[in-house]
């Protein structure tokens, strides 16, 4: 292997789609054996640069060099036989099948036709060892969690004498425990030999990880420069978008309102006996990591889920199902948006008044003209980027997707809303419109519940906030005052709370 | 940049949803097939002959109505033919006199005509309702459930025929609905009945909220629950139409030979289910009209009549039924690709 000081050089790199130009004469180099993190707001061309280097899709023009040598990759198993792998959000591995079986996937040695055992599985459990001794190669694949799945595949990499692994959103899934491990393996990776692409929506993680950082814009190379040059987060975010968002939370003018929703001892087979009131016009946060159970309380609330206890909205009992909830006035934006909140192969029209048909149609007879100027009306409203109201919403951005599902809850006319993760995987430009939008619908008088694993945006705009670890209530806090983020921390970590934190919940 | 300057046939293609595409592409290929036919078969281009493309295929259309929203929503229907079978024999069973003759197939209830009908639609909605209770309630696949109820609606004709056919001691009026014609033509009522659900079963179809909720469901039938669609009651309904709308057939069909036969129907609801899939319906769901399940039906109706024609054994219907099917949904496929692309 020729042992050139840049694995890779990007030069001139453009890729044209039929009505855009994704990614914009990108030149830049990636150092070998560096972490080389990759940033930008969705659609700023990332996962086209990303494409092309995988082989999935073919370059417009430009040139690539891999270790020396031009490389212009036809398939995804081209690249990966030249030496780039890739650690996609949606893992490539098989579930029903032991660890070492995936490791060896498609690359099994076989004497006519059946399999045999050689040393090369032998070699790949040792990759694998010394990356996490924990996983045993005789386990199967669907008992491990999301973070060791990614070990898994990262293992499989490494085995497989990749130079570069590509990773897109790896810690998207995965709990902040296991965010750790993982990151203390991207970084041991360096001493394997191996240099990884890291894209990531999230900051911090870039300071944490990062030697080297790349910021697109709008298709645009803006700047190759090492970590250590960056100042901090808003100066990687004023380059990401070209003008700083970072904003701060102001305390409201408190005024005693009435509770709308109240919860009374909620308990299901990941809740326990769980109690709090939501008033009018409040946005109240939920944070805990991933499996502290914040989807599953929204969800039992919502009706989705079955539970037990005493759920009361507008001083009636909520029955549980998500369209008497959605009658009752009640919306909830779920954590995944593709799979439960969108219809992706439908159009933005298709989409963004189903949760409220009665409001355009009449003896069931659907009022066409109506429904097209609705949808137009939300499309300026929330600024969703799409060229008409017929374009399919598997068509658009991220961040474009979230908006159209925010539509159909704003169009139900809810009086409470209830946000999963409701800016997980868009750009910070559209997170922030979102945030926006929330403030705006809390001055309206609207209740709102967010339910977030990113501390961040639970401080940035929740009134109250509530910490759930391991499907318990364990604090109340009051945003603006006496906020302690290493206490927060502590104690959505499953540590001991101390002192009368639960004042904002009385319980009954 | 392309982009910037679109031709005029970009435009008009982008237009359109990739539905309406789908629909226009077949109704061209439709047109090329008859076209075809005309030149090869002898007169096939006449008024008559093209008349009973659509006379010859009323039942397959009614069934193939049912089946299409089913498809929208990402299910099957499996049992139509079967309960085409047991509705026009229950029928029959209902209607023929009470004790009138030694031979066991010439006894039937006696009931009048009108309330035989009704029961043995009745007994149409009963198998809907099996489908129902076992896709909508209990989310059993329905694949398997409608298999089985489509056994089960053979069954019970074959066990109320004895294997074989009733065709006697039947009243007279028996015989009427299935054997008038529209005045001064050469067409059956039952053409004409097929006609009118088409256009209900569009109306629905694009401009009702019914409409919309078959869409979503097959689109995403979780978001739709969160959504607020009532997922399970829509599927029931869905599955008693289809059923009701497999009874009626089985009715028509009855009256027009009047006999109730164990075996009527047999592969009706592969020939269905063919002819959505020719009309572009989505086999996961979420895409396709009735609009092209006509249009599919009429391109498998000159494929099959054109063959006829042109003196092809009947030994061959099938085989060219399944190249005709093959041929369709690759070009299908193609055309949308090439769309997207």
């Amino acid at each position: 292997m020729s042992q050139t000081e840049n694995v890779l050089e990007i030069r001139d790199l453009v890729k044209d789609f039929p009505a855009v130009r994704a990614v914009n004469h990108v030149s830049f180099d990636i150092k070998r054996n560096t972490i080389h993190c990759l940033v930008g707001e969705n659609g700023a061309g990332k996962s086209t640069l990303i494409k092309i280097l995988t082989g999935a899709t073919p370059r417009s023009s430009g040139k690539i060099v891999l270790n020396g040598r031009e490389f212009t990759p036809h398939s995804p198993k081209e690249a990966k036989q030249k030496g780039i792998s890739t650690l996609f959000q949606e893992l490539n591995v098989v579930d029903q099948l032991t660890v070492a079986e995936n490791l060896t996937l498609g690359m099994e040695d076989t004497r006519f036709g059946f399999l045999r055992r050689t040393d090369k599985i032998a070699a790949m459990v040792d990759v694998m060892n010394s990356l996490e001794p924990s996983i045993h190669p005789k386990m199967l694949v669907s008992s491990l969690s999301v973070a060791r799945k990614q070990i898994v595949e990262i293992a499989k990499a490494v085995a497989s004498e990749s130079d570069i692994i590509i990773m897109d959103e790896p810690t998207a899934a995965i709990s902040e425990g296991e965010i750790a491990r993982l990151f203390k393996i991207v970084k041991a990776l360096r001493e394997k030999n191996v240099t990884v692409i890291y894209i990531s929506h999230r900051l911090d993680e870039i300071f944490e990880l990062g030697d080297f950082v790349t910021v697109m814009r709008d298709g645009r190379h803006i700047d190759t420069k090492p970590v250590s040059e960056i100042r901090d987060r808003s100066e990687l975010i004023h380059m990401m978008i070209g003008k700083t968002v970072f904003e701060q939370y102001t305390p409201k003018q408190e005024a005693c309102k009435d509770p709308i929703l109240r919860v009374r001892n909620l308990s299901n087979h990941k809740l326990h006996d769980i109690s709090f009131d939501v008033h009018e016009g409040e946005i109240v946060g939920f944070y805990g990591l991933v499996g502290a159970g914040k989807t599953e309380l929204a969800r039992a609330i919502y009706g989705a889920d079955a539970h037990e206890g005493e759920i009361t909205f507008k001083d009636r009992r909520l029955p549980a199902s998500p369209d008497k909830a959605i009658e009752a006035g009640i919306a909830l934006v779920p954590e995944e948006r593709r799979s439960q909140g969108l219809f992706t192969i439908l159009t933005i029209r298709g989409n963004v008044p189903v949760m409220n048909m009665k409001k355009i149609s009449r003896g069931g007879f659907v009022n066409a003209s109506q429904e097209r100027a609705v949808t137009q009306q939300y499309i300026d409203k929330l600024r969703i980027a799409t060229s008409s109201t017929e374009k399919e919403a598997s068509k658009l951005s991220g961040g474009n997707q979230q908006k159209v599902v925010f539509s159909k809850c704003l169009f139900a006319d809810a009086d409470l809303l209830m946000l999963d993760e409701p800016t997980r995987g868009i750009d910070v430009g559209a997170k922030s419109e979102i945030y926006g939008i929330v403030r705006r619908l809390s001055e309206e008088g609207k209740s709102i519940m967010i339910f977030s694993s990113e501390l961040h945006e639970i401080m940035n705009i929740c009134d109250t906030i509530y910490l759930l670890f391991d499907g318990h209530l364990k604090s109340s806090l009051r945003n603006g005052c006496d906020i302690d983020n290493e206490k927060i921390l502590h104690i959505v970590t499953g540590g001991e709370v101390t002192g009368g934190d639960l004042t904002g919940a009385e319980t009954t | 940049m392309s982009a910037d300057v679109p031709s005029a046939r970009k435009t008009f293609a982008a237009g359109m949803s990739n539905e309406s595409f789908l629909t226009v592409f077949m109704i061209g290929v439709l047109v090329v097939l008859f076209a075809v036919a005309c030149l090869f078969v002898p007169n096939f281009y006449l008024l008559q002959n093209i008349i009973n493309l659509f006379a010859n295929y009323w039942f397959v259309i009614i069934l193939g109505i049912g089946v299409t929203f089913l498809l929208i929503t990402g299910n099957f229907d499996m049992s139509v033919g079967g309960v085409v079978a047991m509705t026009g024999v229950l029928a029959v069973y209902f209607c023929q006199g009470y004790n009138v003759s030694q031979n066991a197939l010439a006894n039937g209830l006696g009931l009048p005509y009108g309330a035989a009908v009704a029961l043995a639609l009745v007994g149409a909605l009963g198998i809907g309702a099996i489908n129902a209770f076992f896709i909508a309630r209990l989310r059993v696949p329905s694949i398997i459930v409608t298999l089985g109820t489509m056994m089960i609606a053979r069954g019970i004709a074959q066990v109320v025929t004895r294997g074989a056919q009733r065709n006697t001691s039947l009243p007279d009026v028996f015989g009427v609905v299935g054997n008038t014609f529209i005045p001064g033509t050469s067409i059956k009522v039952a053409v004409l009945i097929m006609i009118v659900l088409v256009a209900a079963a569009f109306l629905v179809e694009k401009k009702t909220v019914a409409g919309r909720r078959t869409y979503l469901i097959g689109a995403n039938a979780v978001a739709a629950r969160l959504s607020g669609v009532k997922v399970g009651r829509h599927l029931a309904l869905l599955y008693m139409v289809s059923a009701l709308l497999a009874g009626i057939t089985g009715i028509l069909l009855a009256s027009e030979f009047k006999a109730g036969l164990s075996g009527r129907a047999t592969g009706y609801e592969f020939d269905a289910l063919v002819i959505a899939l020719l009309g572009g319906v989505s086999i996961a769901g979420g895409f396709g009209s009735v609009l092209g399940m006509f249009v599919g039906a009429i391109i498998l109706a000159v494929v099959t009549s054109s063959a006829t024609g042109l003196l092809l054994s009947p030994d061959w219907q099938f085989t060219l039924k399944g190249i005709v099917t093959f041929l369709a949904i690759l070009a299908q496929r193609f055309a949308l690709d090439k769309r997207k692309g």
